[in-house]
């Protein structure tokens, strides 16, 4: 738990979806979207941190500790570590998909702005 | 609905209705307010690991062989998980396969097409393109070598263009230095990418090394232009590939449960734990994702720069209707 | 079998339609039909085993398999557990068989696509069906949301499959941005829950939450209600199903509102039944409020629509509001009436896309004001949309009665008199729409001829008989059905404690519930019959008069624009976390 990280993540997740509901620009709001998943990384990140810990990998142990104390020891979480794994492969895989949304929205309506892509409405 | 609208240069300044600012502001303010107080109720950073993060830092060595206990949960007792993320990228990468695809002959009548066609005349504006869109086009029919009658083959590298020639540059490669550089960095950078897969920490570094590849493949296509990179990146047989890695995944998976009686158990005999083939069928597993991710990341990228213009109608024939 | 073995093949109906789905391009460049042969054996073959399953679960049973061979330690569960209850079998066999009877009827309207495209098609549905599949069937929360997320990334490209409707790419855009916000919603709640617990099976949560749930589980609890929410289509989390369902063809429409807002409510079933449990928090208060309001918001905006698809689309969001009403009474009437509904859902849901999309495929037109004498131009799919119209407004015989009644005597247990008009409300105006999509698209008679002719083919003839069989079955034989199938499957949901020991211990028994039904109850029947006469009256007082102002209000209150549905959805997530904060 890291104060200051919970915090910016928190901030950063506000202003992406600041982007995502006010900006018309629809490459915006794609931006919007990354900004929000990168700050649940840094959330899933921060989530994982133990004081004092060191990483939870048992090559090549700190000065001082064997492999068998770091298993006992203070690591961070590798748990949540994997949470974020899958979460960046999400991340890269629906920004592709939107991005080619967004070119042949423009293809159709020659525009990027969300609202003049209105035919659905009511 | 509306008239002929500008092209997507000539909007207007963005500016948004004044509600959607004010409520915007207030919603993201209290989605934030909403997790600091979730955030108040998370244990501090002197509470004990949970018990199953121990548990996965103490199977990691004596069950499966790997150093690295992350590695352990990716591939290991939370394989599963990953064999699912497997097809989430499969997924994506055949939705942008379909959005991006060109048009194809089709038997019988589409109710569809011809849906499709009165709301495209009622839709897409009949703006003809204006000169800097029209440079944009000519210079995407180059890329994707069909140039058309009024277009003239760029020159190969900018270090044929003189001084002085006026913007954009319409180079296939770029400059010697960056040329060279690139040819100085690529056999490390791959290099690399198979380190990350084969050893990193342990084995598992599928998915990044997947991407480092894919980073590879586009520093070949920026530095020496789309011809060089067109000999290996062949839709059919990259797409190929990508199924035989997430077939391979598949049936690394199934062997567990045919040999070992458990979905996802291990069935490989465990090599000493920081050598190539430590940790059973996590390597195997990491190596099928290399496969899966590397061509999969490779085929989204480039099916975004080859996209055609096959559903609309193209501003060069405006007046016919470009297919129903 | 014995349970071992039983538990063993618990993955394979999940995997069978994955190796499908990664077969069927390469097949495809072969021969494209070929591909959709394949796909429809994979997911026969899937329901198989599901088959080889049903006895031992339905007999009031869970079923536990540890994927991975590992077993728990001392209560702590690292890895995937797999667990069959007989709800989660259910909602997977539902899931196999409509889906290959999906694949069926796309073999013989959609066959003569493109190879590229049919092959791309087949993958992302098989993808799709293996994803609900495998979200039923799966016991940790972790695996749902990557489960949820192999469905939301399918349904991206199902979407926008029509490149030539510009709609359809602007409706692949706003399930984006939705879908997207939900994902990082149940992500931003299971990351929340597995810090403070430090569990992701749902075996382990339970016992670490039930009874003793704080506030910051109570905002988590919010987060996924939300994300999941936006997937089954509830509102004010609803804004991408209309459009979605105008676009997309036609049997894609039926998987989505059939299986895959099926998935969003096992999810949120799951978690509030099985693993917080219903008497912490006041989460079956904010489920009846969800339910309501979508019940009642699809039923109004169906009444207006002109698109014979969007139309149905507004519907779904109606009957999933119904299904989470009966959810929400917390009793087993409700309950087993909420699980019962589901699975007609699909079934009748299924038979009127298909139906639609069979409208479309054959004459181009999408809208009401522009169809008519259909009933003598294509007699089967007018007899389909007739029959799940009936299905819905819920007359005897058919599957619909028997549901709603359920949740109606689940409504009138609890002396919930007022969920209880609304919901009769909420049902009368539906009626009332669909009654006015039939005359004005099927029944009204039309002078001009339609462009194309075509006959019907026996794929797409068997699709519909085989799912107006199923609505008229499930219907006749709705007390043999109920006691076999749907009262197990609400056992294990209100018995979350047998549930969870079952899982931690690889197999247990769950008790028997009787659900109390009386067919031929003549309150139920003269109810029903008061209410086809008001929405017959309804709909032909709509055909005449203009737009009532709160029809109007709400109509302008769809935007259309992705930034505003997007904002009543975060509005939506704070109030729900709110109501399970505060209230």
């Amino acid at each position: 738990m890291i104060l200051v990280n919970y915090l910016a993540a928190a901030a950063l997740l506000s202003i992406g979806l600041y982007a995502v509901l006010t900006r018309r620009n629809m490459i915006k709001m794609v931006m919007g979207l990354s900004l929000m998943e990168a700050a649940t990384y840094l959330f899933m990140i921060s989530l994982a941190y133990r004081s004092g810990s060191t990483a939870p990998v048992l090559l090549s142990p700190p000065p001082g500790q064997t492999e068998h104390s770091l298993v006992h020891g203070n690591v961070a979480d590798p748990v949540l570590q994997n949470f974020c794994l899958t979460a960046v492969v999400i991340g890269v895989a629906v920004t592709a998909v939107f991005l080619s949304v967004v070119v042949r929205i423009a293809q159709h309506y020659r525009t990027l702005d969300s609202d003049r892509v209105r035919e659905l409405r009511g | 609905m509306s008239p002929a609208e500008p092209g997507p240069r000539a909007e207007a300044r963005e500016h948004e209705p004044t509600h959607r600012r004010w409520v915007g502001a207030a919603l993201a303010a209290g989605l934030a307010v909403a997790l600091g107080a979730a955030m108040a109720g998370l244990p501090s950073d002197h509470a004990a690991l949970p018990a199953v993060a121990r548990y996965a830092m103490n199977v990691a060595l004596p069950r499966w062989g790997l150093t690295e206990p992350v590695n352990e949960i990716v591939y290991g007792t939370r394989g599963f998980d990953t064999f699912g993320e497997t097809f989430l990228l499969l997924a994506a990468v055949v939705s942008v396969i379909l959005i991006t695809r060109s048009k194809e002959p089709r038997r019988g009548y589409f109710g569809e097409s011809a849906a499709g066609a009165r709301e495209r005349r009622r839709t897409d504006p009949a703006a003809p393109a204006d000169a800097s869109e029209q440079a944009a086009r000519a210079a995407e029919r180059r890329e994707q070598d069909e140039p058309g009658p009024g277009d003239r083959a760029g020159p190969a590298t900018p270090d044929a263009v003189p001084l002085g020639t006026p913007a954009p540059e319409t180079a296939e490669a770029m400059t010697v230095v960056t040329r060279t550089a690139i040819r100085m960095a690529l056999p490390v950078l791959a290099v690399a990418g198979l380190y990350l897969a084969a050893w990193g920490y342990s084995p598992g570094g599928g998915f990044p090394g997947g991407a480092v590849l894919t980073g590879v493949l586009l520093l070949v296509y920026a530095a020496f232009g789309r011809r060089r990179v067109a000999r290996v990146i062949r839709p059919g047989l990259l797409e190929g590939i990508e199924l035989g890695g997430a077939t391979a995944i598949i049936v690394t998976e199934l062997l567990g449960l045919i040999l070992r009686g458990s979905f996802s158990a291990n069935w490989l005999p465990l090599a000493a734990p920081g050598t190539i083939l430590s940790g059973g069928i996590a390597q195997l597993f990491s190596a099928s994702e290399l496969i899966e991710v590397g061509t999969g990341l490779a085929i989204t990228i480039f099916a975004l720069i080859g996209m055609g213009h096959d559903w609309t109608p193209d501003e060069r024939d405006s007046g016919r209707e470009g297919g129903s | 079998m014995t349970i071992a073995a039983l538990s063993s093949l618990l993955p394979l109906p999940v995997a069978i339609p994955l190796a499908g789905a990664v077969t069927a391009p390469l097949l495809a460049r072969a021969s494209s039909r070929l591909a959709v042969i394949v796909s429809l054996l994979a997911m026969a073959g899937s329901a198989a085993i599901l088959l080889i399953e049903a006895p031992a679960v339905f007999g009031g049973r869970v079923i536990a398999q540890y994927l991975g061979n590992w077993r728990p330690a001392g209560g702590h569960v690292l890895g995937v557990t797999f667990a069959a209850d007989p709800f989660g079998l259910l909602v997977a066999l539902a899931a196999a068989l409509i889906g290959a009877i999906l694949l069926l009827y796309t073999l013989s309207e959609l066959g003569g696509l493109g190879h590229r495209e049919l092959g791309g098609y087949a993958c992302l549905f098989q993808l799709l069906i293996a994803a609900v599949i495998g979200a039923a069937l799966t016991a940790d929360l972790f695996n749902l949301f990557v489960w949820f997320e192999v469905a939301a990334l399918s349904s991206y490209g199902l979407a926008g499959f029509f490149l030539e409707r510009p709609i359809a790419l602007e409706a692949a855009f706003k399930v984006l941005v939705l879908t997207t916000l939900a994902s990082f919603s149940v992500f931003v709640g299971a990351g929340l829950e597995y810090a403070r617990h430090g569990a992701l099976s749902f075996a382990q949560l339970h016992h670490a939450l039930a009874g003793h749930a704080g506030p910051a589980d109570a905002i988590a609890l919010g987060l996924l209600i939300a994300g999941f929410a936006t997937k089954a289509g509830l509102a004010p989390f609803h804004g991408w199903l209309a459009d979605v369902h105008t676009a997309a063809p036609g049997p894609v429409n039926a998987l989505f509102s059939a299986l895959m807002d099926a998935l969003g409510v096992v999810a949120i079933v799951r978690l509030v039944f099985q693993v917080y449990g219903v008497h912490g928090l006041p989460v079956l208060g904010l489920l009846m409020a969800l339910g309501l309001g979508s019940a009642l918001l699809g039923g109004i905006m169906a009444l207006a629509q002109d698109d014979l698809k969007r139309l149905l689309a507004y519907d779904t969001i109606s009957q999933v509001g119904i299904v989470v009403i009966g959810f929400a009474t917390g009793n087993s009437a409700g309950v087993a009436g909420g699980v019962y509904h589901l699975v007609n859902h699909a079934a009748f849901k299924a038979l009127l896309f298909l139906a639609a999309g069979a409208v479309l495929h054959r004459t181009g037109r999408t809208r009401l004001s522009e169809l008519g004498g259909l009933a003598r131009r294509m007699p089967v799919a007018t007899a389909a949309f007739v029959l799940g119209a009936l299905s819905i407004a819920g007359i005897p015989p058919l599957n619909g009665y028997v549901s709603l009644s359920l949740i109606h005597s689940g409504l009138q247990q609890d002396h919930e008199t007022i969920p209880y008009v609304l919901t009769l409300a909420a049902q009368v105006i539906t009626a009332a729409a669909l009654g006015r999509a039939a005359w004005l698209g099927f029944f009204r008679p039309r002078r001009g001829e339609y462009e194309w002719q075509e006959r019907v083919r026996p794929g797409m003839l068997t699709a519909l008989v085989s799912l107006g069989a199923g609505c008229i079955a499930f219907g006749a034989f709705g007390p043999e059905v109920l006691r076999r199938l749907m009262a197990p499957a609400a056992a294990g949901l209100l018995h979350p404690g047998r549930y969870a020991s079952a899982v931690l211990a690889g197999s247990g028994r769950l008790p028997a519930l009787a659900v109390p039904f009386d067919y031929g109850s003549p309150a139920e029947l003269i109810s029903v019959g008061l209410s086809v006469l008001v929405a017959a009256a309804l709909a032909w007082l709509y055909l005449r008069i203009r737009e009532p102002l709160p029809v109007r209000v709400l109509r302008a209150a769809h935007t259309g624009s992705a930034n505003d549905y997007a904002g009543y959805a975060i509005a939506g997530t704070l109030l729900v976390i709110a109501a399970l904060r505060f209230a």
